[in-house]
């Protein structure tokens, strides 16, 4: 079973009948959570940790766009996971291994139909794509300060300009229909 | 973090999730009008706009001869000529009283999702104050509207605002000669209308400005569908109940009873069945408990809890001054600052904690995790990443 790591916003699906742990989902073994205040806190760097890390998918979840319990958390996410906004994703990262899903709170059941879903679709996916394989030494790295030394020191310009770019491969649920199922090809693009 | 648990299973909340999430089957999330609530209202004020200028330009405000020959030109006579001479103008004055309508009706719709989604207090409560503020002036205006057509109902209500004013201790008779623009009904008191129904329509843009002072890119405009819908629903109106005039208003006489046009004139119903004096210590009691409502004692009473948040911790060693998060903030929470002497870097983050919303966008806006929040750093996000999936 392919591992799917989940980054959710605690005001989307309530997660309290359908998961076991503050990590887990019923009857799920290989589909872990993270919690958050709000979608928009979720950063393109975790959704790549999660992938470097051992996770075939991630599936990032906030509330109906349109409907943040904040202001435009949920939209901000989606436009950085479509390369719309910085930061985003880095090119290296296998944009068919990452969806965004936007469900309400009344909508747990869809939550883990897509899951498995998208499960399903990621372990038909080649391994040898997976970002870790990538040489992670291709940053610029800045010269060392010499009066008092930051501990980042990636240089902000390049980074930021290197990530600017969109994304079109990008598969992003449509939102809105909750009922609808959207297309399951893995480049299928809604947008 | 047990306490928040009781916030998201709210009853009323889920009532508008659920209405909303029927609305988003029909219409799809991106025409939902729930999620246009506050752009709504911004819509029909510019609609009030429009066909007020309109009747503005033929509007005479005088009361002479008002109650002589029809010929004479007056308030009520100018009114008549809009509805029945000029092409179309029912139908502008038509547009201008349902709109009106509308408007009350969509603010009301946006407090009652602001309230049900518990969506107005804490950092919001610049927003709920004002608002209320604004449909307080909102109904000053429609009010005032009202008073302008100068037929027997206008009469009617002018007469019941001053005997309100003049139960008022101490400031009550400077009320009633600010309102009549003297000590009686002459045509400086119509002057005076129109003055109060355009001014404070002008005014009410400025308690927009405040409202919307927090608010990093407010949502002012529905998509252009929901616009032609509500304008259709407003024609729909204009031409399915078309409005009238009454009997143009006699100052001799004593006109007692009148139309009632429930979003406006309900002050009114109820100066029939209380005295002045209850009827102010009610509707200043009504007005203070709404203004009051964000304020945590009262939210306890409701709900019989506060959840604290932390407000979001900029990480000084790390900031670049890259300002995204600025950008990014909902509440326009953080400032970009010179940075201090010695720094690699021209600027820096500052979040204004009594901004604050503690909802970690500027998290998700970071590149370099310089900013996070105290209760859930971001580095402990990413560890417990790492340890889930390495479990297995």
């Amino acid at each position: 079973m392919p591992k799917i790591m989940t980054l959710i916003c605690e005001r989307s699906c309530d997660l309290k009948s359908i998961t076991e742990d503050d990590s887990q989902f019923k009857g799920m073994p290989d589909c872990y959570f993270v919690k958050f205040p709000c979608s928009g806190m979720i950063q393109p760097l975790m959704i790549e940790a999660a992938l470097k890390n051992g996770a075939d998918g991630v599936v990032v979840t906030g509330c109906q766009i349109g409907d943040c319990y904040f202001r435009e958390g949920n939209k901000m996410i989606r436009e950085r996971l479509l390369g719309e906004r910085t930061p985003g994703l880095k090119k290296a990262v296998d944009r068919r291994r990452v969806i965004g899903l936007w469900l309400s709170r009344m909508q747990p059941q869809r939550l883990l139909s897509e899951i498995k879903d998208f499960s399903a679709e990621v372990s038909k996916l080649p391994a040898e794509v997976k970002p870790e394989a990538k040489p992670a030494a291709a940053k610029p790295v800045a010269p060392k300060p010499v009066v008092e030394a930051p501990s980042v020191v990636v240089a902000p310009a390049v980074e930021a300009k290197a990530e600017e770019k969109p994304e079109p491969k990008l598969e992003v649920k449509p939102e809105s229909t909750p009922e609808a199922k959207p297309e399951s090809t893995p480049d299928a693009k809604s947008e | 973090m047990a306490q928040q648990q009781k916030v998201y299973t709210d009853p009323v909340n889920n009532l508008t999730l659920w209405l909303e999430d029927i609305t988003n089957k029909v219409l799809t999330s991106k025409y939902n009008p729930f999620y246009y609530h506050g752009a709504l209202p911004q819509f029909f004020l510019w609609v009030l706009f429009l066909s007020g200028l309109l009747l503005f330009a033929y509007y005479v405000p005088t009361i002479d001869s008002a109650y002589s020959v029809q010929h004479v030109i007056n308030a009520f006579t100018s009114v008549d000529y809009i509805t029945n001479t000029i092409p179309f103008g029912n139908v502008v004055r038509g547009i201008h009283r349902y709109a009106g309508d509308a408007m009350v009706l969509t603010i009301l719709l946006h407090a009652i999702r602001v309230w049900f989604t518990d969506r107005y207090r804490q950092y919001r409560w610049v927003q709920w104050v004002t608002g209320v503020g604004c449909l307080l002036f909102v109904l000053v205006i429609g009010q005032t509207g009202y008073y302008l057509v100068w037929d027997e109902r206008s009469l009617v209500l002018t007469r019941m605002t001053v005997t309100a004013f003049e139960a008022l201790p101490v400031i009550g008779p400077a009320c009633k000669s600010l309102f009549l623009n003297g000590s009686a009904i002459t045509n400086l008191t119509l002057s005076n209308f129109l003055f109060i129904h355009v001014g404070l329509s002008f005014f009410l843009l400025f308690g927009l400005w405040l409202h919307y002072v927090r608010m990093a890119r407010p949502v002012m405009t529905p998509p252009p569908v929901i616009n032609y819908a509500l304008m259709a629903i407003v024609l729909a109106f204009v031409f399915a109940i078309p409005i009238y005039m009454g009997q143009p208003a006699v100052l001799t006489s004593q006109p007692s009873a009148f139309d009632i046009d429930w979003f406006f004139l309900f002050p009114y119903y109820m100066l029939t069945t209380m005295s002045p004096g209850v009827f102010w210590v009610v509707a200043i009691g009504v007005l203070a408990l709404f203004t009051c409502m964000p304020l945590p004692f009262i939210n306890n009473m409701a709900s019989g809890q506060i959840e604290p948040f932390a407000a979001a911790e900029v990480v000084n060693d790390k900031c670049t001054g890259c300002s995204f998060c600025d950008k990014d903030c909902p509440y326009e929470a953080i400032e970009m600052v010179p940075a201090p002497a010695g720094s690699r870097f021209k600027l820096r983050a500052v979040v204004l904690s009594y901004r604050c919303s503690g909802c970690g966008l500027c998290v998700g806006a970071c590149a370099f995790d310089a900013i996070d929040l105290p209760e859930q750093p971001d580095a402990q996000v990413t560890n417990k990443i790492k340890s889930l999936l390495s479990q297995s």
